[in-house]
């Protein structure tokens, strides 16, 4: 009995390409979320300039029956400057490609392109913040470390020290709801932390009636961003793989995550005249004699400012648990 | 060659130590000719040197022998290298107890560190260290975790600006040390964005005040600053806030003169202040966070001045040791502004040659290098 097989009538094509690409493992970009934002004028020149007034002296003494005015006060403000910066990145595909690849090469480079502007975008919010925010470290952990892990009372002690500064919080509390294993949430603060610290997250021990709730135990979580992790008292937590690790860096040689507790106008990012995205296609047309190479790229232009600075703190902080690998 | 290929030229005047080249392009080849060392052939001198990214590391160079005739020689460590200096938080090798290498740190002031072996370091450069428990219970570990500027004494020698002859400092050394701890690593870009947050080493009071950080602060006159001083530091009265004349207005000081790269004189009176305490104790250090200084503004309207050699309208300036200034790539700005100081480009190492370990690869201070580099549309295979 002679039975054909594919041994001996095999597919003319092996190969069919599945219906949909795959998806690119991408961070959340928690840093440009929080920030305020503004876009300098056009003609504006190099650098952005901020004005803040100082509060004037409460009249806390009486004036009296001498008929004779108290001193004038003089007012001040505080200025801040930002200079504007430029990025860009691009690809040169040649004809060739385009011509012959069967997926839409220019479509998904574009948009891969795009990606890694606007994740270009927040890395840099990220840094500047890890450069010019001042720092507290956890001391309220159990590992012995310096700074040490996150212990409950140093989501308190950031929060007493942004409320004595009296800084605007991000969100307003929820309301509990009759449902089993939520919890009100109080009015917040962000914090933005790394995914690696979930697990501790997980595993705070609470203390009076600060502890960690998770997103899922929210009385309605219509409010919580994709990002958020949980709430410890007046801080929600947004969680990143991009977030800011100090590699080996502590007092004894491990981790240290930068964790940014922030309130409203805390930090700024300033785009040039709406000039924050620009996608360039030039056609091979352009590219020489034989006109042989497309080109995709994009570019886009930002500044960013501490806008308040008493509004925001670096909680640095180690690990306790170990990671999975 | 077609349009997409990148080439650039240029000269330095060799200061003996590393010499960073930015570039709008990271190069796959780079050439240097020590002119110096060209017109007057001498033992040692490397008048060529040759850097190609896939030889992994090493600088081919020509060397003079005593004769003195050309002859060649590699280039291992510290040779000619690129950077893309872009995000924060990168590090360079631990320098830690082996079989072969240790290091102390003395009570001094400045502290000096000791290697056993060449520490590649240079003037400038910033360090953190780990784990300086001598025991549990002595050592320095009160400046771990600390980033700290290092001024180059000798190939096995550097000092940082930390006064660790106090009495809860003892001496540190990693030959010694339980379990042989403790390590130290170069930050490889501690400046990208600036000003910024620095931490401070030292505080003199008076009717101005004056501060020492552990860094290059790269404040400029008229910097608007603010300080956050934890209370075992002592001088609290320096913090932006409380504000007991008006609750919640914080309280800025203005930098007045700018000594150096780690100190600033600052408009503030600070005659009646408590005095600065760096002689925190070994058993404060687990959750001490450390007195800092940070940019909040400026009162300044122009930009860096213009200067024998500099462009019309000069980029914004860094400091990261002395009094020597460097430009960033970007354009003018109002002194004081926040700014991007992301760079890339090439460096030509202080390495010496394998053979010849008297050759250096970047010369003698006051050397004139030339370099070529380049980036090639095609590299076979």
């Amino acid at each position: 009995m002679s039975i054909t097989t594919t041994g001996n009538l095999g597919p003319l094509i092996l190969q069919s390409l599945a219906p949909a690409m795959l998806y690119v493992p991408t961070p959340t970009m928690n840093y440009i979320t929080v920030c305020d934002k503004i876009s300098m004028p056009p003609n504006g020149g190099t650098t952005c300039r901020f004005m803040r007034p100082r509060a004037l002296q409460p009249p806390t003494v009486q004036l009296g029956n001498s008929g004779i005015d108290p001193p004038a006060q003089v007012p001040q403000r505080d200025i801040i400057d930002a200079q504007m910066a430029f990025f860009g990145t691009g690809c040169i595909i040649n004809e060739q490609v385009i011509l012959q690849d069967q997926e839409g090469v220019l479509a998904w480079v574009s948009e891969r392109l795009a990606v890694a502007m606007r994740q270009a975008e927040d890395l840099i919010l990220r840094d500047y913040i890890v450069s010019a925010a001042s720092e507290i470290n956890a001391g309220g952990g159990s590992n012995g470390d310096n700074p040490t892990n996150l212990g409950i009372t140093d989501f308190s002690l950031v929060v007493t020290t942004l409320d004595t500064n009296n800084a605007y919080k991000f969100m307003t509390g929820i309301e509990g709801m009759d449902r089993f294993g939520t919890g009100p949430i109080r009015s917040a603060y962000f914090m933005l932390s790394s995914t690696e610290l979930q697990t501790d997250f997980d595993s705070l021990t609470s203390s009076g009636s600060l502890a960690f709730l998770s997103q899922w135990n929210y009385p309605t979580n219509a409010s919580a961003l994709p990002a958020e992790y949980g709430s410890v008292g007046n801080i929600r937590i947004l969680t990143s793989s991009e977030a800011p690790v100090a590699r080996g860096a502590s007092s004894l040689g491990q981790d240290v995550y930068y964790n940014t507790v922030l309130g409203k106008q805390a930090v700024t990012h300033i785009n040039q005249d709406g000039y924050s995205m620009n996608l360039i296609y030039r056609d091979p047309y352009y590219s020489g004699m034989l006109a042989q190479n497309a080109t995709l790229a994009v570019k886009f232009a930002q500044a960013q400012a501490i806008t308040q600075d008493t509004a925001i703190r670096n909680l640095l902080s180690t690990r306790l648990s170990n990671l999975g690998v | 060659m077609t349009e997409y290929s990148r080439i650039a030229k240029g000269t330095f005047t060799s200061t003996g130590g590393a010499q960073i080249v930015n570039l709008p392009f990271i190069p796959d080849y780079v050439e240097i000719k020590n002119q110096t060392a060209w017109t007057t052939p001498a033992n040692h001198g490397v008048p060529f040197g040759w850097f190609d990214a896939t030889t992994s590391g090493t600088t081919f160079i020509q060397v003079f022998n005593a004769t003195p005739v050309l002859t060649t020689d590699t280039v291992t460590t510290n040779g000619i290298s690129t950077f893309s200096a872009g995000q924060l938080l990168q590090y360079g090798a631990l320098y830690q107890h082996t079989g072969s290498t240790d290091f102390s740190i003395n009570k001094a002031s400045p502290a000096q560190v000791t290697t056993t072996t060449a520490h590649g370091l240079t003037s400038g450069d910033v360090v953190i260290f780990q784990d300086l428990y001598q025991t549990t219970t002595t050592g320095m570990p009160q400046i771990a975790g600390i980033p700290f500027t290092v001024t180059v004494t000798g190939t096995t020698t550097f000092t940082i600006p930390w006064n660790t002859s106090q009495t809860n400092y003892t001496a540190f050394n990693t030959a010694t040390s339980t379990n042989n701890a403790g390590s130290f690593k170069k930050v490889l870009y501690p400046y990208l964005y600036f000003p910024g947050v620095s931490f401070i080493s030292a505080i003199t009071t008076g009717t101005t005040t004056t501060i020492d950080t552990t860094d290059a602060h790269n404040l400029v006159v008229g910097q608007e600053v603010a300080f956050r001083i934890p209370s075992e530091w002592g001088t609290t009265q320096l913090n932006s806030l409380p504000n007991s004349i008006i609750p919640g207005s914080p309280i800025y000081g203005y930098v007045i003169a700018v000594t150096d790269y780690n100190t600033v004189v600052v408009n503030i009176n600070s005659t009646s202040y408590t005095a600065f305490n760096s002689n925190q104790t070994v058993s404060s250090v687990i959750g001490l966070s450390y007195p800092q200084m940070v940019a909040v503004g400026d009162v300044n309207t122009g930009g860096v001045q213009i200067s024998s050699g500099s462009a019309l309208y000069p980029s914004p300036q860094y400091m990261p040791i002395g009094t020597t200034k460097f430009s960033t790539i970007n354009g003018p700005a109002i002194l004081g502004s926040y700014v991007n100081n992301t760079a890339q480009g090439f460096v030509v190492g202080a390495g010496t040659g394998v053979t010849d370990t008297s050759a250096v690869l970047v010369g003698a201070a006051g050397n004139i290098i030339e370099w070529r580099a380049f980036l090639h549309d095609m590299s076979i295979p």
